[in-house]
């Protein structure tokens, strides 16, 4: 029996590779087959979701609420030392130096990355702003997102921090940081499905032992995540989701 | 719990008899000097269901002024600031009892008697449909915001005292 693994589709394009570099070791060391799926929206995850066919997945936190909670997906790991945050820039020209700055009516561009969006929505109210004073612009991916701020044709743009900070050098000279989350409870975490109840503990045990073995720093390398990956138990999901609970209004 | 009586702070600091819903009282000493919120950061800390803190995280601890040995195992009303209003947290308990979220803009004091001003969230943990403990995140709050609630606490605050007086 081969089993889905789905990966949320928030990663850099650059991590492609080391997706399926785990997704290989994962395999040849719990003898459970996976199939990697890699959908390149949040409407081709829902589909995926929705068919009922996804067996382990690395969800990003928002999703990972109803997924737990409505679902009852088990929560076994999550990326050891790496948690989502999230980084608010402005054009190098812009007149903008701080959050405050930014005016009811201005444009912000993001993604189609609710945990960006959500934690991006807090961080603006200090400065007094909700969802409905802004002019938000919808872009495909953070590139797109850093090229409207540089251009100036938004006033500001939302990253996920970790894309943010694979931005090329050149690109990152061209934007100034307005503020940076640093929430350190908020991260992605593994979900398995509760049919596989019998396979969870060797794939669990496989992944939480990567790291150990030589080569395994070049798979984690290319991930991204180089601590590799730690225990998460039901509770602290749930302590996640209810963090994120909050952060909805 | 009984709290022990703040020590008078080396800077001014105005002197308040504070009584709790426990049925206990402290004295504390609240200065003038306002702490920033840190930018980017939440507060995060979960208490029991009586109110006990149980966990806080590293802003919490650094912003409260308390070490996180102080604060594990004490009532939340350990933050409360004189100058917040009693009716201000009224329906915050009632709130989070019920399963709900509770929101409010609040004046917290610092171990030291400076304070920081946050937007709490409250809400239950439910675990297996039954409230296990709650959670609250403070995030920085706007600062037009208190401005506007900072004559309105005063105002209950002055009404309170005046129902208190003898």
């Amino acid at each position: 029996m081969t089993l889905n693994f789905l990966i949320a589709p928030d990663f850099s394009p650059e991590r492609f590779a080391g997706w399926h570099m785990l997704n290989t070791l994962l395999q040849r060391r719990s003898g459970v087959q996976l199939h990697l799926l890699t959908p390149a929206s949040p409407a081709e995850q829902a589909a995926a979701l929705a068919q009922d066919k996804v067996d382990v997945v690395y969800a990003n936190p928002f999703d990972a609420a109803d997924m737990v909670r409505d679902k009852g997906y088990v929560p076994f790991a999550r990326p050891a030392g790496r948690f989502d945050e999230m980084v608010i820039a402005t054009g190098s020209n812009s007149s903008l130096q701080k959050l405050e700055d930014i005016q009811p009516g201005s444009r912000i561009a993001l993604t189609d990355n609710k945990d960006v969006r959500l934690i991006g929505l807090r961080l603006l109210e200090p400065a007094d702003l909700n969802e409905s004073l802004i002019e938000w612009v919808p872009v495909d991916s953070f590139q797109a997102a850093a090229r409207l701020a540089i251009k100036g044709e938004v006033e500001a743009s939302f990253f996920l921090a970790e894309a943010y900070a694979s931005l090329t050098r050149l690109t990152r000279s061209q934007l100034r940081v307005l503020v940076e989350s640093r929430i350190s409870d908020i991260s992605h975490v593994l979900l398995a499905h509760p049919r596989i109840a019998g396979e969870l503990p060797r794939i669990s045990q496989a992944l939480l032992g990567i790291g150990q073995q030589r080569g395994d720093s070049d798979v984690l390398e290319a991930l991204g995540l180089p601590k590799g990956f730690e225990p998460m138990t039901q509770e602290e999901a749930e302590f996640m989701i209810d963090l994120m609970d909050t952060l909805l209004d | 719990m009984q709290l022990p009586d703040m020590i008078r702070p080396s800077a001014e600091a105005a002197e308040s008899r504070l009584h709790y819903t426990d049925g206990t009282s402290r004295t504390v000493f609240a200065t003038e000097v306002e702490v920033p919120f840190p930018e980017g950061r939440l507060i995060v800390s979960r208490t029991d269901l009586q109110g006990f803190i149980t966990h806080a995280n590293d802003a919490f601890v650094e912003l409260s002024g308390w070490e996180r040995g102080e604060l594990i195992g004490m009532p939340h009303h350990i933050l409360r600031h004189p100058d917040m209003p009693r009716v201000a947290f009224q329906g915050l308990w009632d709130t989070i009892k019920e399963g709900k979220k509770w929101h409010g803009y609040v004046k917290n004091l610092r171990k030291d008697g400076s304070y920081y001003w946050v937007y709490a969230t409250a809400v239950p943990n439910i675990r297996n449909g039954q409230i296990a403990g709650y959670t609250s995140v403070r995030r920085k709050p706007s600062r037009t915001r208190i401005n506007e609630l900072i004559p309105v606490y005063r105002q209950w605050l002055a009404q309170e005292q005046g129902n208190t007086a003898p």
